[in-house]
């Protein structure tokens, strides 16, 4: 008895029979195969409604597409138009709202990643931050129409232009501060082992090392904003006109897709569908150049 | 050596020198030991395997250098395992060279026997010499398998013995020459002889030596025995 | 050769850098010149810790290193001589390179460690100095275990340092990066690439960008933390080989996990276990026979 014990031992150590190891590799490469079809089903399922989204889109955008769309402003119903007045709004509030939050938000990044990483502040302005991040953007919206607009009077794409910036911040914020902690602390040492003072190692240095990560954030954020519908609807509103500045309702894609899509006119809903496409090929153009960017330093 | 390393196949490297360094003088040891027995006997058969003892020895002095390469260019020995290296590198050519010696008396032997005048060698007076030489070897070798450095130095001290023996030997040869003039030619063979062994006394101490070099670190060769007593304590 | 040409315009690089310093003898008869005395004369330190024929760049007394609660160095005293190379060996986390970082105050970038004890550059305690730290960081310029080319043009990084402290036109500025990178024998392989990114070159490459980088501040010290641990054996003879050259004009401590390459480049080694100095010599002494036990079980791969 002892000594088939001992014998059993002895084999576990040494190698199994041939047999045996083939028929757990047979087992092996099959529970392999099944994994591997299982996901590629769910990626073929998401793939599947994307690719519908994006042909029904090209479909229906490209069926109405014409230079009038760049040349005429939204009609009333039935009548020839475009979307020029729409384009020019959302144009005008994105690059403005742009160029507002992203100086804050990367000037914020710094702060949290370099200056205060560990403070209860940065921890209470890091919580925040996120719970920005996240919130419905109706929300904010809804913020600016009762601190902005009810205050004025009026719709505005001034207004438009604050509730955009404020979604921009946040993704700004984020972006910056991460990809500033991924600069390596060597990198940071090395300059600060010369003699440079903090600003220098951070304005020469790490914001160079990151500037790629931080520009896609940006990106990123701008192909966020352009196609935000709600806090435009309670702030910059819509108008039916062309207008260059901000003052009053301005005319934006986002809502005037909504409006259009709603309606019962046909032209309206054609024009709505152009509104679309331009704005997909838009927010696709944004990606793949954050795309390259981030892999191009 | 004392504590194991990181690497045992690097303990097993050194253990593997070792051993073979022991092996070696324990054929050298028989080399001496017989042509000292050679010539008490006048025996040709003895002085014959003397001197085919000579290519073993030579062989392993060879296989020891190869494994000495070895561990350098693999391990880059520092410190002690340096110095011990370095330390057999020497030992095995004092080695080989006291073998040598012996082979050197085994055909001497055989010369004076095949020249046929045995009767009146006074090899009497060189016994304790002979005795000495055996022991100083033998010591030499148990000291470097214990890195003892006292043992060592007692070594030393006693290799002084031989000279002042060969040195009083000499001087009786010396008389004898110039007494009688037709001694000449054996007292000649008697001097070879007692050169001989005054020889493996000085490799026995050049092996003490590089123990204590092994163990201390330092170069003891041309000091005195005062200086090398103050280097152990 | 272009040495002879730059301007020493530097203030903080004191009597030893730059031009003069090819010409200080190696040993020196007595007080070097434009030094305190007292870091030379002064016993100040226990001799067994010293290195003797050459006099001490760095003086450490007493030193203790705590990371939060953690105590990381304990009573480190040693002192390093200069224009010399010094190694600092060890296994990891014995505080060789905890004690490297406190020679430019590296740790005060982070708030939980701090330092105690004295370490005198020239007689100078950097410790309580009230200098700005950047002005000490002049002096003793610093090269990390990993490469860290700046996302800059090699030129930008060469000069980055060198901006800092000198108004240098640009022809000055020139003569400085093209010295610099020769130092760092470089030149010949970059010259033709002054504009391209530091990133653009390989790990040898720019891990002699860093040195001479480091190098054209003009430090007076330079700590080398595990300089070649990522690089291959051709790049690591070559950065060796350059620090056999750099110890003609500057005082080097390297800190490495190869033990052969301490006893390769180093004139002195210093042997550290635990945050503990155990043994500091002469690098042959402390390869051939070390005066500890603890040492020689280390260098011999005894150590377990």
């Amino acid at each position: 008895m002892g000594g088939s014990l001992v014998g059993d031992v002895f084999n576990m150590n040494s190698h199994s029979s041939p047999a045996l190891r083939q028929a757990f590799f047979l087992r092996r490469k099959r529970i392999n195969r099944v994994a591997l079809t299982l996901s590629l089903i769910a990626m073929l399922f998401g793939v599947f409604w994307l690719a519908w989204i994006l042909w029904e889109t090209v479909r229906l955008g490209l069926g109405g597409a014409s230079l009038a769309l760049f040349a005429l402003d939204t009609p009333p119903p039935n009548a020839e138009g475009g979307l020029r007045n729409a384009m020019l709004g959302s144009f005008l509030m994105v690059a403005l709202a742009t160029c507002v939050g992203t100086p804050i938000g990367i000037l914020s990044g710094i702060y949290l990643a370099e200056y205060q990483e560990r403070s209860r502040l940065a921890g209470c302005v890091r919580f925040i931050n996120d719970l920005l991040l996240s919130a419905p953007s109706i929300i904010i919206g809804l913020f600016i129409y009762a601190t902005v607009v009810v205050y004025s009077r009026q719709f505005s794409g001034w207004a438009g232009v604050a509730a955009l910036a404020l979604i921009v911040i946040p993704i700004v914020v984020r972006t910056t501060e991460n990809m500033l902690a991924l600069v390596p602390a060597s990198l940071r040492e090395a300059a600060y082992a010369l003699g440079a003072p903090k600003w220098k190692v951070i304005s020469a240095v790490t914001l160079k090392a990151a500037r790629a990560g931080v520009l896609t954030g940006i990106l990123l954020a701008v192909a966020r904003i352009s196609g935000e519908t709600a806090p435009l609807l309670f702030t910059a509103l819509n108008n039916q006109f062309w207008k260059v500045g901000l003052d009053g309702p301005v005319a934006n894609l986002p809502v005037t897709i909504l409006q259009f899509a709603m309606s019962p006119y046909e032209n309206w809903q054609q024009l709505a569908w152009c509104g679309v496409f331009l704005l997909t090929l838009a927010v696709l153009g944004l990606n793949i150049l954050a795309r390259f960017l981030s892999r191009h330093k | 050596m004392s504590e194991k390393h990181l690497s045992s196949q690097f303990d097993s490297d050194l253990n593997g020198i070792s051993s073979q360094l022991m092996e070696m003088g324990g054929l050298v040891e028989i080399q001496i030991q017989r042509a000292i027995e050679a010539l008490a006997r006048f025996s040709t058969v003895l002085a014959d395997e003397v001197v085919a003892d000579e290519d073993r020895v030579d062989a392993m002095e060879v296989t020891i250098d190869r494994a000495l390469t070895s561990v350098v260019a693999r391990r880059q020995p520092a410190a002690r395992d340096l110095r011990f290296l370095l330390a057999v590198s020497k030992i095995t050519t004092n080695l080989e060279r006291a073998g040598d010696e012996a082979h050197k008396i085994a055909r001497r032997v055989k010369s004076i026997v095949e020249g046929g005048e045995i009767r009146n060698m006074p090899i009497g007076d060189l016994h304790l010499a002979f005795d000495l030489a055996t022991d100083l070897i033998h010591r030499a070798l148990d000291a470097f398998a214990r890195l003892d450095v006292n043992a060592a130095v007692s070594i030393m001290k006693e290799d002084n013995i031989i000279d002042r023996e060969f040195k009083g030997f000499t001087r009786k040869l010396i008389t004898y020459m110039m007494e009688d003039p037709r001694t000449i030619s054996h007292s000649l063979d008697l001097l070879f002889l007692a050169k001989a062994v005054e020889r493996i006394g000085d490799h026995a101490k050049n092996i003490a030596e590089f123990i204590i070099y092994i163990v201390k670190g330092t170069d003891v060769r041309h000091s005195s025995l005062t200086h090398i007593e103050s280097v152990i304590q | 050769m272009m040495q002879n040409t730059v301007p020493i315009a530097n203030p903080l690089s004191g009597a030893f850098s730059g031009t003069g310093a090819r010409a200080v003898p190696v040993s020196f008869p007595g007080p070097l010149p434009g030094v305190p005395p007292a870091s030379v004369s002064e016993p100040l330190i226990n001799p067994a810790t010293t290195g003797k024929d050459a006099p001490a760049k760095i003086a450490v007394q007493n030193l203790n290193f705590y990371y939060g609660r953690t105590q990381a160095l304990k009573e480190i005293s040693l002192e390093i001589p200069a224009y010399r190379v010094t190694a600092f060996i060890g296994p990891s986390g014995c505080g060789k390179s905890t004690l490297l970082r406190t020679f430019n105050r590296m740790f005060e970038l982070y708030p939980d460690q701090r330092a105690e004890g004295s370490i005198l550059l020239d007689g100078e305690n950097l410790l309580t100095s009230k200098r700005d730290v950047a002005l000490i960081r002049a002096r003793v310029g610093m090269v990390f275990q990993k490469p860290t080319p700046f996302p800059m043009s090699i030129f930008d990084n060469i000069a980055f340092g060198a901006r800092l402290f000198e108004p240098l036109s640009l022809i000055d500025m020139e003569e400085r990066v093209e010295w610099a990178l020769r130092k760092a024998a470089l030149w010949e392989e970059v010259k033709d690439k002054l504009s391209s990114s530091g990133m653009s070159l390989s790990g040898g490459q720019q891990q002699r960008l860093c040195i001479a980088r480091a190098i054209a501040v003009k430090p007076e010290l330079l700590l080398l933390d595990e300089p070649c641990s990522a690089l291959d054996p051709i790049s690591t003879a070559r950065i060796e080989e350059l620090i056999a050259e750099l110890k003609n004009d500057y005082t080097v401590i390297i800190v490495t996990h190869n033990m052969q390459q301490a006893a390769r480049v180093s004139d002195y080694t210093a042997y550290m276990y635990l945050g503990s100095l155990v043994e500091f010599g002469e690098t042959e002494q402390i390869f051939f026979k070390p005066r500890r036990q603890e040492t020689e079980d280390y260098i011999t791969g005894r150590f377990g």
